[in-house]
């Protein structure tokens, strides 16, 4: 792709920013970010800046369980969410950017509601009125 | 301040041990172009940073390298957590079981310790943004060498992803030196 550096990249041309919430079908095949499921995938939401190494393909993200399911929803949204971030700190005047980070913000709420609810606090601040003490009894990320 | 989340930013779940390859992943860790010294990197660059653009940016890339040295940590781990004492000695971790058993220890693939000198830090906002924009390429190109030196998918699957990773960071940090420059900071 040509363009000039520092010119800012109009990403979100065919992006619907708003009304459909539903996870992987609110990008356009012909819009120059992927999807929040393939985006996380591959580690980079933006078709441009996407390059494989040796034409070696991303690994699927191996779902066994509910939680594995819960986990990456939440993860991808969480992702798509943060590369919104990044570019916005250098744009912080892009509309589009800050309408889909907004939307992703309202999905990835209702999925870590969703997860807390079955698999317990992924915060410390989140459901902590019972005892046992929730936050030490889930599993730490880095056990498999 | 900082906030925890329990979770990977991206998924790591290693079925077969392997130390050898622990011995090189711990460079991303501890090494000199490894994701520590990225966080604290960025970390320590941006109260000097003249924008506010920058201040953002640093600390948001310096907090996401937080989770990638939780990444690479985890695959250290999970790769060394079943090992036996004769398969420590066997992949020449016997050194470093004599140190600190099983525990992680952030040096580069020869050993050498971490050190503070991989923050390399000037004050100055282009020349802290180019040393950034070189970070990303190298921790890019360790990646690829470590990629070489696997075909586990288990593995595979984190190396590639933080790969894209440096690719993204780095388009970021040179967006913003390209501005910097234009606009005279």
């Amino acid at each position: 792709m040509n363009f000039n550096m520092f010119d800012e990249i109009d990403y979100f041309t065919n992006v619907n920013t708003e009304n459909d919430m539903n996870m992987d079908t609110n990008i356009n095949k012909n819009s120059n970010l992927f999807n929040t499921y393939e985006g996380y995938v591959k580690g980079n939401l933006f078709k441009n800046l996407y390059k494989s190494y040796k034409n070696l393909k991303p690994v699927k993200i191996p779902v066994n369980s509910e939680r594995d399911e819960l986990l990456l929803n939440i993860g991808q949204l969480s992702f798509a969410k943060h590369e919104l971030n990044l570019l916005l700190d250098n744009y912080p005047n892009n509309t589009n950017a800050l309408n889909l980070f907004n939307k992703y913000q309202k999905m990835e709420t209702e999925q870590v509601k969703n997860y807390e609810r079955r698999f317990g606090p992924l915060t410390v601040s989140s459901n902590m009125e019972n005892i046992p003490f929730a936050w030490v009894n889930d599993i730490w990320p880095w056990e498999n | 301040m900082w906030k925890y989340e329990k979770r990977l930013q991206y998924p790591v779940n290693i079925k077969t041990k392997d130390l050898r390859l622990a011995k090189l992943l711990v460079t991303q860790y501890g090494g000199s172009n490894g994701e520590l010294a990225a966080a604290f990197r960025y970390l320590n660059q941006r109260y000097t940073m003249p924008d506010n653009r920058g201040k953002a940016l640093l600390t948001d890339i310096g907090t996401e390298e937080l989770a990638h040295v939780e990444i690479i940590s985890t695959m250290i781990y999970q790769l060394m957590k079943d090992a036996s004492l004769e398969e420590i000695r066997e992949a020449g971790l016997d050194s470093h079981y004599a140190e600190h058993k099983k525990a992680l220890y952030p040096t580069d693939a020869n050993g050498v310790p971490f050190t503070v000198m991989y923050f390399a830090t000037t004050g100055d906002p282009k020349a802290d943004l180019m040393e950034d924009m070189a970070a990303e390429q190298k921790a890019r190109a360790v990646y690829e060498n470590l990629i070489d030196l696997t075909n586990d998918p288990d593995v595979l699957g984190p190396l590639l992803w933080l790969r894209q990773r440096e690719i993204v960071h780095f388009q970021r940090f040179k967006e913003l030196y390209e501005m910097y420059k234009s606009e005279g900071l």
